[in-house]
C-alpha cells in the first residue's frame, strides 16, 4: 500500500505501515462556521497518531468525525471522504452500528455508567453480540486485562464503577471501548483529568494497545504527544499544517507555524 | 498567528539568551588565554605562563555553569525543535571551548621549560599559527552569537589553511632539529605546542558544525580535506647515532 499519498496540506510520511484511515478533502461546518478546511491525511494501522494544536483548531472535531458523533446533532455537515480500509464511513448508508464496532472512542473525562464494573464492560458488548454468560465473562476479563485494570478490580467486579479512582475509571472506559474489539481507538485528551501517575499508566497502556489497534489521540500535552505517538499532526484554524513522524515534528518541523506552536511562541 | 521569535513565557527567552551569553564569554576567555599563552612564549615569562595555566580553572567553572543551566533548561522548560537544538548545541560547544582552554593552558605550561633553554629561531613561527587559531575561534563564536551559518561554514572550511600551516611548521622544526641536536629539546616543546594549536582549530570546526546543526537541524556533512600531514611525515632524514643502532 502506498503511504506517500498525502496531498494538499500534508507532506508524505515515511512509514511501512498499511494506511488504516485515509482522509480526503474533508470539510466540516458547525452551521455557518467552517471548522475543518480540506483535510488530507493517511493514518497508518497499528500506530499511534497524535493530533495537536491550539484550542479551536479542529483537532477534536476531526477525531469526532472519525466515528460520526456529529450525526446526532442537526445542522452539522461533513464533506469529503474518510476511508477506513477503503470503506467511506461518511457515506450516510454506512451502518452506524458497524462504524461504532469498528471505531471505539474514549473521552477526556471518564464517564463510567452507574452500574457495576463488570456491567460497564459488558454493556456495550451486549449491544453488538449475543454471548453466553461464560463467554461474556471471558470477554470482560480479556478487556480488563487489555486495559491493565484486571489486577486492580478482579475481586470487586460487582462493585459500582463510580467508586474507582479517576485513572481507574479512564482505564475502565478504555476496557469498555476495546471490549468491542474495534480496529481503531480514538482518544480525546484521555489524561487531561488525571494525575501524573494515572497519566503514566494510560500512556503505558497506549503503547501496549498499539500492537492491536490503530490509535488516534488528541492531546493538549505536547510532551505526551512526543512520548506516546509515532506520528504527529499539527492543526491550526481548521487546517492540517504539518503531519509527520513525531520525532521529526518535535526536533525539526518543516513549518514555522509548527515550530512556533511546539516551542511556545504561539500567541 | 504571532510568529515572532519571543516565547510566550518571557523568562524562557531570558534563560536562552543568558546561555548564549555564557558560551560567548567562555569562548572569549579561551581566546584570550590562547593569546596570553603565545605572549608568554615570546616574552619567556615563566610567572605569567603559570598565571595562564591557573586561569584555565575559570573556563572549567564556566563550563560547569553552562552544564548546570542546560540541565535546568531541559528539566524545567522541556525545549522542543529549534530550542532543543539550541540547548543541545550549547552543551557541545561549551565542551569544545573547555578543550580549547586546556590546549591554551598546555601551550603556556610548555612555555615554562622553553624559557629555561636558549632561545631558538622557530619559536616565532608559533605565533602565526596561534593567531590563525584565535581568528577561527573568534569567527566561530561570532557565527554562534549571530546564528550565522555562512560564517560558521567559512570557519569550518578554512581549517585546512591552519592544517597546512601546521604541517609546514612541523617540517620546519624537524629541519632545525636535524641541523643541530641542541635544538631537539626546545623544538620538541614547540612541536607539542603547535599540535595543541592545530587541535584548537579542530575544535573551532566542531563548534562550526554545531552552529550549523543548531540553525538548520541538519549535520554539516560536506567532505572536508584534513591537511595535517604530519602523521605521514618522512623521518628518514633525521640523524641517527650509529653506535646506538640495534
Amino acid at each position: 500500500m502506498n503511504n506517500r499519498a498525502f496531498a494538499v496540506t500534508a507532506p508524505a510520511v515515511e512509514t511501512a505501515h498499511h494506511t488504516k484511515i485515509r482522509v480526503r478533502d474533508l470539510h466540516f461546518h458547525y452551521k455557518e462556521f467552517q471548522a475543518l478546511k480540506g483535510i488530507n491525511m493517511d493514518i497508518p494501522e497499528k500506530q499511534v497518531t497524535a493530533i495537536i494544536g491550539p484550542s479551536g483548531c479542529g483537532k477534536s472535531t476531526l477525531l469526532r468525525i472519525f466515528n460520526r458523533i456529529y450525526a446526532i446533532y442537526p445542522g452539522l455537515e461533513a464533506k469529503g471522504e474518510i476511508l477506513v480500509d477503503g470503506e467511506d464511513i461518511l457515506d450516510p448508508r454506512y451502518s452506524m452500528n458497524r462504524l461504532r464496532s469498528r471505531i471505539g472512542m474514549v473521552f477526556q473525562k471518564p464517564v463510567p455508567f452507574p452500574m457495576t464494573i463488570f456491567e460497564n464492560v459488558a454493556y456495550g458488548i451486549r449491544h453488538h453480540e449475543k454471548l453466553s454468560k461464560a463467554v461474556m465473562t471471558d470477554r470482560v476479563e480479556e478487556a480488563l486485562h487489555g486495559a491493565a485494570l484486571w489486577s486492580e478490580v478482579k475481586d470487586k467486579l460487582k462493585q459500582s464503577a463510580l467508586a474507582l479512582s479517576g485513572g481507574q475509571q479512564q482505564r475502565l472506559c478504555i476496557a469498555r471501548a476495546i471490549a468491542l474489539k474495534p480496529e481503531v481507538l480514538l482518544l480525546d485528551e484521555p489524561t487531561s483529568a488525571l494525575d501524573p501517575i494515572a497519566t503514566g499508566r494510560i500512556e503505558q497502556l497506549v503503547e501496549e494497545l498499539k500492537s492491536q489497534f490503530t490509535i488516534v489521540m488528541v492531546t493538549h500535552n505536547m510532551q505526551q504527544a512526543a512520548r506516546c505517538s509515532d506520528l504527529t499532526a499539527f492543526m491550526y484554524m481548521g487546517e492540517l499544517i504539518e503531519f509527520d513522524q513525531t520525532e521529526k515534528i518535535f526536533t525539526k518541523p518543516d513549518k514555522k507555524q509548527t515550530e512556533d506552536y511546539i516551542t511556545g511562541r504561539f500567541g | 498567528m504571532n510568529t515572532s521569535s519571543d516565547h510566550i513565557i518571557k523568562s524562557y527567552d531570558t534563560e536562552l539568551t543568558r546561555l548564549t551569553g555564557e558560551i560567548v564569554s567562555m569562548g572569549e576567555l579561551a581566546v584570550k588565554q590562547l593569546e596570553a599563552a603565545i605572549d608568554v612564549v615570546e616574552r619567556r615569562d615563566e610567572r605569567a605562563a603559570q598565571r595562564v595555566v591557573d586561569n584555565d580553572d575559570a573556563i572549567d567553572r564556566m563550563e560547569q555553569d553552562v552544564s548546570h543551566d542546560v540541565v535546568r533548561l531541559l528539566a524545567l522548560r522541556a525545549p522542543m525543535a529549534g530550542d532543543l537544538r539550541n540547548v543541545f548545541a550549547a552543551l557541545r560547544i561549551a565542551a569544545d571551548i573547555e578543550r580549547i582552554g586546556d590546549y591554551a593552558a598546555n601551550v603556556a605550561k610548555r612555555a615554562i621549560p622553553l624559557s629555561m633553554v636558549a632561545p631558538v629561531r622557530p619559536a616565532a613561527g608559533l605565533e602565526h599559527l596561534a593567531r590563525m587559531a584565535a581568528t577561527s575561534v573568534r569567527d566561530v563564536l561570532a557565527a554562534y552569537r549571530d546564528r550565522d551559518v555562512e560564517r560558521a561554514h567559512a570557519v569550518w572550511k578554512n581549517d585546512t589553511v591552519l592544517d597546512e600551516a601546521y604541517t609546514g611548521y612541523f617540517r620546519q622544526l624537524l629541519t632545525y632539529m636535524m641541523e643541530d641536536p641542541r635544538n631537539i629539546t626546545p623544538c620538541t616543546h614547540l612541536l607539542f605546542m603547535a599540535k595543541n594549536i592545530e587541535r584548537i582549530g579542530d575544535h573551532a570546526t566542531n563548534i562550526a558544525e554545531n552552529v550549523w546543526f543548531q540553525v538548520t537541524g541538519e549535520p554539516l556533512q560536506a567532505p572536508r580535506t584534513k591537511l595535517d600531514e604530519t602523521s605521514s611525515a618522512d623521518f628518514s632524514g633525521l640523524p641517527v647515532e650509529p653506535d646506538r643502532r640495534c
